[in-house]
């Protein structure tokens, strides 16, 4: 009896917690005139044909953009963003620096094109028409200006260029964004790979990189990550798993926060726990450069060799320091 | 974090990514995206209004296709191969009443329906006529699978028609004729139609639908002729002993590419879904038993019958230009 009063009490609870927080959570901020696309979810049917205008208005604009790509080994997607025909797409579909693919565009114009570099841990990939010019490109998203909760569309050539069908459009929202990784439920299928996430104002936020067995989960490498590594991703090869064995190390696992690269563990013995760096405190700078993503830290470390001497700069509670430490080397694959 | 690599390239992420993130990751709640379940609150009035025109069509108590009232006096239009052998229809209201079929055709899939044993007046379709006006990146709308709330995608492809491809058996045929009466199988596709039909090595196919065959192209003239899902009756040569078999035909890339990852990732498909003279693709996250019911505008008007799931990312509607002429023809020749 007294466990059953318990469990209601605890119900009720709950339910006014849910009542007093809900009304700000979900409508707080949004004011009449907040852009329908901008709503924490969309209110009426007025609401949605404002999405669907905008959707019209911003595909029109990048349309002409998308890319499927023809590789080796299969097809994938690709987004031009610079009238020299640079393309962003995921590492996966271009495989290594310097090889020569087919680009499709949508009315069915083929160009030839080389593979540039990218990374594995974000599945990030570059590649770059050689011939003709100037091309049609969309805008990319500034860093972090992308959001849990907006609304977004992906474009891309699933099972590869069909040029009755064209390219295919989904309608989504991003669900979870955190380091390497973006998810929405936009939904994705082989041959997608590589092609853009927009916003709903036309700029790409993402590529397309990873189905889950959830339809509604799907993965996007984030366009913050070429934004960080974009002179690494264009001068050097693919950044993979088995490159940074052998590479610099630093023995700290780390995540993205507004403040730096928060620390969350350390190997004990490394060179960062003798110089004092622990858990909660959140990595700035190395060597002057901005530690804007975790990928580009482990870029920065992994290229160069076990003892090199790095200047790291990192917030310790609340206190800016600056060190200098010899990188070690990374412990072999088990 | 490895990749599986694919003829199409995607990676899969085995894994719930969601349930292994940290607790404190910002992560979307599921009804706030786009078919979580404040969505169908946007819809207000025409939700209840889209989800009258909607049935579930049954057969032994399983929901085997969706379909739409077009007609007051009961008439429900679905699609044909998917409903075949339904006998009662569900509505989104819970009436539970004995149909009947009353028209078939084969260009489109579409069949059409009866209630039996009830002289209610029903609430039917209107429909938006002009496939210009579902362009690429309109919403669409249609019932979830039953009929509880909404479902929601764009219009994501550009229409057009869908050619002929024609039904396999899976199997490879020898190709000279023996100087033997029949035509031996080589090789069987392992969980094609013909493995599933019982065909094996070795046997030796004497007469197709009952007609006697020879060669190998006779068999081809006969199968290439039939869709995927239609029955195929064999008389074959096992061991000096002369059996039947039924063989379900299937699709050529079910059964010539087993390794096609992009079909294995999105489960059942519609069994035809090809041949059709016109089609408006869309997104919307429909199973092969939600085809047969109407995908709607946000005005709640209906733009088309959904007619075949092709895989997570592509579904094709007949667009209301085609559906009409077919219904109306329908209308004009019953009571």
């Amino acid at each position: 009896m007294n466990k059953a009063l318990g469990s209601t009490a605890y119900h009720w609870f709950l339910l006014f917690i849910l009542a007093a927080l809900a009304p700000n959570k979900l409508w707080g901020n949004d004011a009449s005139n907040t852009k329908p696309w901008n709503k924490r979810i969309p209110h009426s049917i007025d609401d949605l044909l404002g999405i669907q205008k905008q959707l019209h208005e911003q595909l029109s604009e990048v349309r002409e953009t998308v890319v499927s790509i023809e590789a080796i080994e299969g097809a994938g997607s690709g987004v031009l963003i610079s009238p020299e025909g640079l393309i962003l797409t995921a590492a996966h579909v271009i495989e290594e620096r310097g090889r020569e693919m087919t680009v499709i565009f949508p009315d069915g114009n083929k160009v030839k094109a080389i593979s540039l570099g990218g990374s594995e841990l974000s599945d990030a990939g570059m590649l770059k028409i050689m011939e003709g010019g100037p091309w049609p490109h969309a805008p990319m998203a500034l860093a972090n200006k992308s959001i849990v909760g907006d609304w977004c569309f992906a474009l891309g050539h699933p099972s590869g260029f069909d040029n009755e069908r064209g390219m295919v459009l989904r309608l989504g929202r991003l669900i979870r964004k955190k380091d390497e990784t973006i998810q929405t439920d936009c939904r994705l299928l082989g041959g997608d790979s590589g092609g853009p996430l927009f916003s709903l104002s036309g700029e790409v936020i993402g590529i397309h990189s990873r189905i889950s067995q959830n339809s509604d989960e799907n993965f996007h490498t984030p366009i913050e990550s070429f934004l960080s590594n974009w002179k690494y991703f264009l001068e050097e090869d693919i950044l993979t798993y088995g490159s940074l064995q052998g590479g610099g190390f630093l023995g700290v696992s780390c995540e993205e926060a507004s403040k730096g690269l928060e620390v969350l563990e350390l190997i004990p013995g490394t060179s960062a726990e003798s110089a004092g760096i622990r858990p909660g405190d959140y990595l700035l700078r190395l060597n002057d450069t901005l530690l804007d993503t975790r990928e580009k830290l482990t870029i920065l470390i992994s290229r160069q060799p076990p003892g090199s001497v790095v200047i790291l700069d990192y917030l310790h509670k609340g206190r800016e320091i600056s060190v200098r430490l010899t990188l070690g080397e990374r412990p072999a694959e088990e | 974090m490895n990749f599986l690599k694919w003829s199409f390239f995607v990676g899969v992420f085995s894994f719930k990514g969601l349930l292994a993130s940290p607790p404190d990751v910002e992560v979307l709640e599921t009804s706030h995206r786009i078919n979580g379940s404040l969505m169908d609150e946007t819809m207000g009035v025409k939700k209840a209004e889209v989800l009258d025109l909607l049935w579930g069509l049954y057969r032994n108590d399983k929901l085997i296709s969706h379909g739409i009232m077009v007609n007051a006096k009961g008439y429900l239009l679905s699609k044909a191969s998917s409903s075949m052998g339904a006998r009662y229809a569900k509505s989104f209201s819970g009436k539970y009443l004995p149909i009947r079929i009353r028209k078939r055709d084969e260009k489109t899939d579409l069949a059409l329906w009866q209630i039996t044993g009830s002289s209610e007046l029903w609430p039917f379709a209107k429909w938006q006529n002009d496939l210009n006006k579902t362009k690429i990146g309109n919403w669409g709308v249609s019932g979830n699978n039953d009929l509880s709330g909404l479902t929601f995608g764009v219009i994501s492809a550009k229409s057009r028609s869908i050619g002929r491809e024609g039904g396999v058996m899976g199997v490879i045929l020898e190709e000279s004729n023996s100087s033997t009466r029949g035509v031996e199988v080589l090789e069987v596709l392992p969980h094609a139609a013909g493995d599933r039909g019982g065909l094996r090595v070795m046997d030796r196919i004497l007469r197709v639908d009952g007609r006697t065959v020879r060669t190998t192209e006779q068999i081809n003239e006969i199968v290439k002729k039939k869709d995927p899902g239609d029955l195929l009756i064999l008389s074959i040569q096992r061991r000096k002993k002369e059996t039947l078999l039924r063989i379900t035909l299937g699709h050529r890339e079910v059964a010539f590419d087993m390794f096609n990852r992009n079909l294995l990732m999105s489960g059942p498909v519609s069994k035809r879904k090809d041949n059709f003279p016109m089609i408006l693709q869309h997104d919307l996250p429909l199973f092969k038993e939600m085809m047969g019911g109407g995908i709607f505008d946000l005005q709640g008007y209906c733009v088309g019958i959904n007619i075949a799931r092709i895989d997570r990312v592509t579904s094709y509607a007949l667009p209301a230009s085609v559906v009409l002429p077919v219904l109306n023809q329908w209308i004009q020749e019953l009571p």
